[in-house]
C-alpha cells in the first residue's frame, strides 16, 4: 500500500504548489501578489507535464550518442532517451507565460496611474 | 535520479513559494519569486529536461524578474498582506 | 472570506489528489505518453534533419509553424504593452 503510494509523490508535489498559487490568486489582496500567484500555478502546471516525459532509470537527455557516424533507426535503442515531445510544448509555454506576465504587469501599472493605489478594496471604493 | 537531491529541492521550492505569498514587501517577494524559478530550473535539469531548464533560467526568471521589478518601481513597494 | 478561500483550496486539491490515483507510475517507461508518437521522432530525426538534438529538430523542423504562432504571440504582448503604456497627450 505504502510502495504503491509512493510512485505518486511527484504528482502530489505539483498539486501543493498549484495550491499555493490558487490561494494566492484568490486571497491576495494586492494585484502584483496575485500576479506571483499566477507565476507559481504556471510554473506548477509546466512540472507536471514535464514529469510525465521521465522514463526511469537508464534514460537520460535526448541528445543522440554517435551522431557523426551513420547509423540506421532500427539499431536506436529508445529506452536511453527521455520523452522529447513534452518538453517541446512546455519550451512554447514558458516563453506564452512571460508573455501573459508583460502585459497583465502593464496593466497593473495603468490601474496604479489611473486610482493611485494597488489594493482591491480600495479600488472598489473609489470607483 | 537521485532522490534525496529531489527531495531537497522540492522542500526548498515549497519554502521560497511560501515565502514569496506571505512577504509584506514587494521586492522581497519578487526576488525570492527568481530564486523559486532557478530551484524549479534545477529540478528540470534534473529530470533531464535540459533545454526547457535552459529556457527557464534565461526568460522566466531573467526576464520575468526584470520585468516584476520594474512594474513594482513603477508603482508602490509596500503592500497590505 | 478567508476560510472560505482556504475551503475551496482544499477540496480543488483533493479532486486533483482524487484525480491522480488513475494515471500511470512516475517514471513508466510503457505510459501512453511516451509510446505514440515520441519514439517516431527518436528514431527518424536524424535521418530527416541532420540534428543531434531532438528537442530542437522537433521544434524548429517538424513543428516549426507552431513556432511560428509562438512568435506571433510574443510580437502581439508586445505592441499591447507598447499601446497600453503610451503617454497620450491632451488635446
Amino acid at each position: 500500500m505504502i510502495a504503491s503510494l509512493f510512485h505518486y509523490y511527484n504528482y502530489w508535489m505539483f498539486i501543493g504548489l498549484m495550491m499555493i498559487g490558487f490561494y494566492a490568486m484568490m486571497a491576495k489582496r494586492n494585484l502584483i501578489k496575485k500576479i506571483i500567484g499566477m507565476n507559481i500555478f504556471q510554473s506548477a502546471i509546466i512540472l507536471f507535464f514535464i514529469s510525465t516525459s521521465v522514463k526511469g532509470k537508464g534514460a537520460s537527455v535526448p541528445i543522440l550518442r554517435d551522431a557523426h557516424e551513420t547509423h540506421e533507426a532500427a539499431t536506436l535503442n529508445i529506452m536511453q532517451y527521455t520523452n522529447p515531445l513534452p518538453h517541446v510544448l512546455m519550451l512554447t509555454a514558458i516563453v506564452v507565460m512571460v508573455a501573459t506576465l508583460g502585459v497583465a504587469l502593464a496593466v497593473a501599472i495603468l490601474i496604479h496611474r489611473r486610482y493611485g493605489t494597488l489594493d482591491e478594496n480600495e479600488i472598489s471604493l473609489r470607483r | 535520479m537521485i532522490l534525496t537531491f529531489d527531495f531537497i529541492l522540492i522542500l526548498f521550492l515549497f519554502i521560497s513559494a511560501i515565502a514569496s505569498i506571505t512577504i509584506k514587501d514587494l521586492l522581497s517577494a519578487v526576488i525570492i519569486l527568481g530564486a523559486y524559478s532557478f530551484f524549479m530550473c534545477l529540478l528540470w535539469a534534473q529530470m533531464a529536461a535540459v533545454d526547457v531548464a535552459f529556457t527557464e533560467a534565461s526568460v522566466s526568471a531573467g526576464i520575468g524578474t526584470v520585468l516584476f521589478i520594474g512594474a513594482v518601481s513603477k508603482t508602490e513597494r509596500r503592500s497590505k498582506d | 472570506m478567508k476560510p472560505l478561500y482556504l475551503i475551496t483550496t482544499v477540496i480543488v486539491g483533493a479532486l486533483l489528489i482524487y484525480g491522480t490515483l488513475d494515471m500511470p507510475r512516475w517514471g513508466d517507461p510503457h505510459s501512453p505518453a511516451s509510446t505514440h508518437v515520441s519514439p517516431y521522432y527518436l528514431q527518424h530525426s536524424l535521418v530527416h534533419t541532420a540534428t543531434p538534438n531532438v528537442v530542437t529538430a522537433v521544434l524548429a523542423d517538424y513543428r516549426g509553424f507552431d513556432t511560428l504562432g509562438e512568435t506571433t504571440v510574443i510580437f502581439t504582448a508586445g505592441m499591447a504593452c507598447i499601446l497600453l503604456l503610451r503617454r497620450r497627450r491632451k488635446g
